[in-house]
C-alpha cells in the first residue's frame, strides 16, 4: 500500500463506505432533480452542497482521538439536552410548538443532535458500568433517565418521530451492552399493554389518526390516507424498470406528498421501479454491513457500542421511513437517509458515519500500535 | 499459609472475573446477532413488501387522454348512422352528509331553510319531505337528474352536503321508437331487454366502444312501421300490435316493432308492463297466414301438380268428432289458387291430409317452426310445437295455422323463405354487409317460390289481401284471422289478426308483417274483425311509405306474370 501512487491518507480513507455513500447521494440528487420537474434548484444543488459539508465535517471528525470523545460524552449530552429545554422554552414564550433554534446563520434542530449524542452518552455509560452490575437496577435506572429525559422533551414537541428514534437507539445500546433478557421481554409486554393506553391518552388526534390510517389507508384515501394510498400507487405504477427517469406522474403532478422529503422513496421507485428499489436497498446494505464490521473490530467496549448505536441509528431511519412508504408502518415525519432533501436528517447521519469511520480509524490505530 | 491463602483469593477473585468477562463477551455476541438478525427481517420484509407493491399488485387502472375522451358506452345507431341511443352526460343531486368533515351537522343552515332554497330551483319537490331527508343525515339521491343549469344553482346554495355528482346516462334521441329493439340501461349501467343487454360488453369495452354499434334497423321504416301499426291498432282498438319489415335476401330486420310501447328515456311501472316484445317472444296461432306455406310444401313435394284440380269445399271435414269448416260456403269446389283467395280450411286440411303429417312436420322444421326464432334478442318465445308424429287431425290443423303458435318472427323468416326463392336464413339485427349474407339452407325449389310468388299476388288481386295491394308497389300477402284460445276452447270474440305479406312480387324484397291483438269491430273496420279490413289496409297504407326508402320505386307498368293463372280464377282481372 506504501508504494502505491496514491498518498497513504487518501488511501487509507474508509473508501469502502466513501463510494456507496457518494453514489447514493448522487441518485438521491438526481431523483430531486427530476422532483423539481428537472432542475438543480432548489433541492439537487443543495443537497450535493450539504452532503459535500458535512462529508468533510465527518472526514474531519475522523481525527478525534478515542480519550476526547469519551471525556466529551457527558458535557455533549448535558449540552443538547440544554438545547432541547431551550427549544421548548423559546417555543413557550413564542407560543406555539418549536423545533428549531434560530443561531445566525444556521437553523439547528436540537431533537437531531440527540440522536447520536444518546447514543454517545449510553455507550459511555455502559462502558464505565462494571461488567458485574449488568444484572443490577444500577445498570437500567441512569440509562432510563438518560434517554427518558430527552424523549420527554422532544415528545413534548411534539414530535413523535424522532422520539422513538432517540428511544430506539438508546435501547439498542442497552440491548447490547448485554442486560438481562428477561428485562426486553418484560419491557416488551410492558409496552404492548402500555400502547393502547397511550394510544388513547397521550397521542394527539393527528397522531391517532395517522395510527388507525396505517391500519387500514384505503378507509380514508382522501384524508388521512392519502400519504400512504398516493405512496403505494406511486411504487406500484413505477412497475419492474419504472416510467423512466423524469417521467414520474404522481411526484410531478403533486400527487404525492412531500415528494421531496419523506416521500422521496416512492418518487424514486416510480421513476426507476423495482430495479431502483432494490439497488437503494442494496446501498443501505452496504453502508449498515460497513457499520456492523466497524463495530465488530472495535478495540474495546466503548467503541464497540458507539459504533453498533450509529449504525442502529441509521438503521431505524431507513427501516422507518421505507416502512412507512411502503404503508407497513404508520406515516411519522422520518426521513430517507442521504436521499431526502433535508439539511438536519443530512447532519444526523453524517455524525453517524463520521463516528463510524472515527472508531474505524481507532481500531486501525490500535493494530497499528499493537504490531 | 497466609500469602496462600492470599493468593487463592486473588485468584478466585480473578477466575471469577474471567468468567464474567467471558459470560459477557459471550451475550455480547449474541445480542449482536440478535440485532443484525432483526436488521435482516425488517431488510426482508421490506423487500418482499416493494416487490409485491412493484409486480403483484395491479397498478392503478390507466385512463389514457383517448380513452377519456371516448363516450362512457357506446353509441348504437341504425343501418344509416342514425343514433338511436348515446351517451348523456347528466348531473344528479346527492346528499353527503359527510362532506363537511368535522362529525357535526351535515349542513350549514337549518334543513328546512335547504329544502325551501331547494324547492325554489326543483319546484316539482315537496318541501317537507326534503326536509325530513335532510334531517335524517342519510346519504343517498335526493334527485336523479339535475340540469347543468340548475346544477350551478345547486352550488350556489353553497351547502357543502349537496353535490351534483356528473353521472352518464342513456340518451335514447328518437324517444319510444325501437324501444323494443334498443332495450335500455340500468341503474347498475348495464343494459337490459334490447340490443343494449345483447351488446352490453362491446358498448362498455374501451377498444370497441369509440366506433358506434350499427343496427340493420332503418330509423325511417321502423317510424313509418310504428305509425302505421299504432294507427291501425287505435282504429280497430286492439290491445295490442307487432310488425316488422324483413330483407328476404339478407335477413336483415329492417323494423320491427311491438306496441303498446315503452319509453327507454323513463323507465316506470306502466313502461315495464310494455317491455314484452310481440314480434320475437309472443307465440300466437297465426292462422291462414299459413296456407301458403303449406300449398308451398305441397306444390315443393309433387303433391299439387295441377293448380286447376278441384278440391270439394261444400261440407266440412270431419275428422276424430272434429269439424273443420270454412267461414263461408265459397262453392261446391275450389281449386287451389281459389282456395288460397278465399281462404279455405276445407281445401287446405285437403291438400295437406294427401301430403302427409310427416312432409308438412319436414318442412315446418326446415322453415324453423320448432325452435326459438333466430334473432339476437334475449327474449325469444319457444313455439307451441307438437313433437313426435303429427296425427292427420293435427297435420289438418297445422296446414291452416291452427295447433300450432310462433312468434311473428318465425313467420315472418318462413315467408322470406317462400319469396326469396326457397333459402330459410336466420333473421339478425345487425346490419349485414353486401354479400355477407348468411349462406342459409334451401327449404324450397326456386320454382315452388316463383309459383307462389304468383299465388301470393293474386290474394292481393283478387282475394282476402285487397286492402293491401297499394297501387304500383306489386303487394303479395295472406290474411291470417285466428281465434285465441281460451278456457274452454277457442273464443270467437277474440281474435290475432294478421298481414304476411311481401313486395315486389315480381322481384320479392322485403316481408311485411302486421298483427293486430284482439281487434275490436269499429267503424274504422266497417265493424269487421278479420285481418282483411284491419291488418290488411295497414301493410297497404304502409308499403308506399317505406318501399321508395328501401329502394323500391311504385310502377303501374311492372307485375308479376299472372296470366297462366288468372283463368283459374275466373280472370276477373281483364
Amino acid at each position: 500500500m506504501s508504494r502505491s501512487v496514491i498518498p497513504a491518507p487518501i488511501a487509507q480513507l474508509p473508501w469502502r463506505v466513501i463510494i456507496p455513500l457518494v453514489g447514493l447521494t448522487t441518485f438521491g440528487a438526481a431523483v430531486l432533480y427530476s422532483a423539481a420537474a428537472g432542475s438543480m434548484s432548489p433541492f439537487a444543488g443543495s443537497h450535493l452542497l450539504r452532503f459535500a459539508i458535512f462529508m468533510t465535517m465527518a472526514l474531519v471528525m475522523t481525527r478525534i482521538p478515542r480519550d476526547l470523545v469519551h471525556w466529551a460524552a457527558y458535557p455533549a449530552y448535558v449540552g443538547v439536552l440544554l438545547l432541547l429545554m431551550a427549544v421548548e422554552a423559546l417555543g413557550a414564550i413564542g407560543g406555539g410548538s418549536q423545533r428549531w433554534l434560530n443561531l445566525g446563520p444556521i437553523v439547528l434542530q436540537p431533537s437531531e443532535l440527540m440522536k447520536p449524542t444518546i447514543v454517545l452518552v449510553l455507550a459511555s455509560f455502559y462502558n464505565s458500568l462494571p461488567p458485574g452490575e449488568v444484572g443490577s437496577w444500577r445498570s437500567i435506572v441512569p440509562a432510563g433517565v438518560l434517554i427518558g429525559l430527552p424523549m420527554a422533551l422532544v415528545l413534548l414537541q411534539p414530535d413523535l418521530g424522532t422520539a422513538l428514534a432517540i428511544g430506539f437507539g438508546g435501547v439498542v445500546i442497552i440491548f447490547l451492552a448485554g442486560l438481562p433478557m428477561r428485562w426486553f421481554v418484560g419491557g416488551g409486554l410492558l409496552a404492548a399493554v402500555v400502547a393502547p393506553l397511550a394510544y388513547f391518552f397521550a397521542l394527539h388526534d393527528y397522531q391517532r389518526r395517522r395510527v388507525t390510517t396505517f391500519l387500514d389507508p384505503e378507509s380514508d384515501p382522501l384524508g388521512a390516507g392519502y400519504h400512504i394510498t398516493q405512496s403505494k400507487i406511486a411504487i406500484g405504477s413505477g412497475g419492474i424498470f419504472g416510467k423512466g427517469f423524469g417521467n414520474g406522474s404522481q411526484s410531478h403532478l403533486n400527487y404525492l406528498p412531500e415528494p421531496h422529503t419523506d416521500f422521496v422513496f416512492a418518487t424514486m421507485a416510480e421513476e426507476w421501479g423495482l430495479a431502483g428499489g432494490l439497488a437503494v436497498l442494496l446501498v443501505f446494505g452496504v453502508i449498515l454491513r460497513w457499520g456492523w464490521s466497524v463495530a465488530r473490530r472495535a478495540p474495546d467496549r466503548f467503541s464497540s457500542l458507539l459504533a453498533a448505536g450509529m449504525t442502529s441509528t441509521i438503521f431505524f431511519y431507513v427501516a422507518i421511513n421505507l416502512m412507512m412508504v411502503m404503508g407497513l408502518a404508520p406515516v411519522v415525519g422520518i426521513p430517507l437517509p442521504f436521499m431526502s432533501h433535508g439539511g438536519s436528517s443530512m447532519m444526523t447521519n453524517m455524525i453517524c458515519i463520521g463516528t463510524l469511520m472515527m472508531v474505524d480509524r481507532w481500531s486501525r490505530q490500535g493494530k497499528n500500535s499493537l504490531s | 499459609m497466609n500469602a496462600l491463602t492470599i493468593s487463592t483469593a486473588i485468584t478466585t477473585g480473578r477466575v471469577e472475573l474471567v468468567n464474567t468477562r467471558q459470560r459477557s463477551l459471550f451475550t455480547a455476541r449474541f445480542r449482536v446477532l440478535w440485532v443484525v438478525a432483526l436488521f435482516a427481517l425488517i431488510a426482508i420484509v421490506a423487500l418482499m413488501r416493494i416487490a409485491y407493491i412493484g409486480v403483484v399488485q395491479p397498478g392503478p387502472a390507466h385512463t389514457s387522454m383517448a380513452e377519456a375522451l371516448l363516450p362512457p358506452r357506446g353509441e348504437i345507431t341504425d343501418r344509416n348512422g342514425v343514433p338511436l341511443a348515446r351517451a348523456f352526460p347528466a348531473y344528479a343531486l346527492w346528499f353527503n352528509p359527510t362532506a363537511l368533515g368535522d362529525g357535526g351537522a351535515p349542513l350549514v343552515k337549518t334543513p328546512a331553510e335547504v329544502a325551501a332554497q331547494l324547492v325554489q330551483i326543483f319546484p316539482d319537490m315537496d318541501a317537507k319531505w326534503l326536509a325530513r331527508r335532510l334531517a335524517s343525515g342519510k346519504a343517498g339521491y335526493l334527485r336523479r337528474r339535475v340540469l347543468p343549469e340548475e346544477a350551478n344553482r345547486v352550488q350556489a346554495i353553497g351547502e357543502l352536503a349537496l353535490e351534483v355528482p356528473r353521472e352518464a346516462d342513456r340518451h335514447y334521441p328518437q324517444g319510444t321508437m325501437a324501444a323494443h329493439v334498443l332495450g335500455y340501461v340500468g341503474a347498475d349501467g348495464h343494459g337490459r331487454v334490447g340490443m343494449e343487454a345483447v351488446l352490453d360488453k362491446q358498448l362498455l369495452d374501451p377498444a370497441q366502444r369509440g366506433k358506434p354499434a350499427m343496427l340493420s334497423i332503418d330509423s325511417r321504416v321502423q317510424g313509418a312501421l310504428e305509425d302505421e301499426l299504432r294507427r291501425g291498432m287505435l282504429a280497430v282498438d286492439a290491445v295490442g300490435a307487432a310488425g316488422l319489415v324483413l330483407d328476404v335476401d339478407t335477413g336483415e330486420v329492417m323494423a320491427l316493432a311491438s306496441l303498446p310501447e315503452f319509453d327507454p328515456n323513463k323507465i316506470d311501472v306502466a313502461g315495464e308492463k310494455n317491455m314484452f316484445n310481440r314480434v320475437t317472444n309472443q307465440v300466437y296461432e297465426l292462422g291462414s297466414t299459413f296456407k301458403p306455406l303449406t300449398m308451398a310444401a305441397a306444390i315443393d313435394a309433387g303433391v299439387v301438380t295441377d293448380l286447376s284440380r278441384r278440391y270439394q269445399s261444400a261440407r266440412p271435414l270431419e275428422m276424430g268428432g272434429f269439424r273443420i269448416r270454412d267461414s263461408h260456403v265459397m262453392g261446391p269446389t275450389l281449386n287451389v289458387p281459389e282456395a288460397l283467395i278465399h281462404s279455405s280450411n276445407i281445401v287446405t286440411a285437403q291438400v295437406a291430409d294427401e301430403l302427409g303429417g310427416k312432409a308438412l312436420q319436414r318442412y315446418m322444421t326446415d322453415l324453423g317452426m320448432h325452435e326459438r326464432p333466430y334473432i339476437e334478442l334475449p327474449a325469444r318465445g319457444f313455439p307451441i310445437w307438437h313433437k313426435g308424429d303429427w296425427p292427420r287431425l293435427r297435420t289438418m290443423t297445422v296446414s291452416y295455422g291452427h295447433g300450432i303458435a310462433v312468434t311473428p318472427l318465425h313467420l315472418a323468416s318462413a315467408y322470406a323463405t317462400m319469396v326469396n326463392g326457397g333459402i330459410w336464413r336466420p333473421a339478425t339485427l345487425y346490419k349485414v354487409e353486401p354479400g355477407h349474407a348468411a349462406k342459409g339452407r334451401r327449404v324450397f325449389k326456386a320454382s315452388t317460390s316463383a309459383r307462389m310468388n304468383q299465388l301470393m299476388r293474386m290474394i292481393a288481386v283478387y282475394g282476402t289481401g285487397k286492402s293491401a295491394d297499394a297501387p304500383g308497389f306489386r303487394v303479395g300477402g295472406k290474411t291470417g284471422s285466428a281465434e285465441k284460445p281460451g278456457v274452454g276452447g277457442y273464443r270467437r270474440s277474440s281474435l290475432v289478426s294478421t298481414f304476411a305479406a311481401a313486395f315486389p312480387m315480381d322481384r320479392p324484397r322485403y316481408v311485411v308483417i302486421a298483427m293486430l291483438d284482439e281487434p275490436k269491430g269499429t267503424a274504422a273496420s266497417s265493424y269487421q274483425r278479420t285481418a282483411a279490413w284491419n291488418a290488411a289496409p295497414i301493410v297497404g297504407r304502409l308499403v308506399p311509405r317505406i318501399g321508395p326508402l328501401l329502394g323500391v320505386m311504385p310502377d303501374e307498368n311492372h307485375d308479376i306474370d299472372l296470366t297462366d293463372l288468372a283463368p283459374l280464377v275466373g280472370g276477373k282481372k281483364e
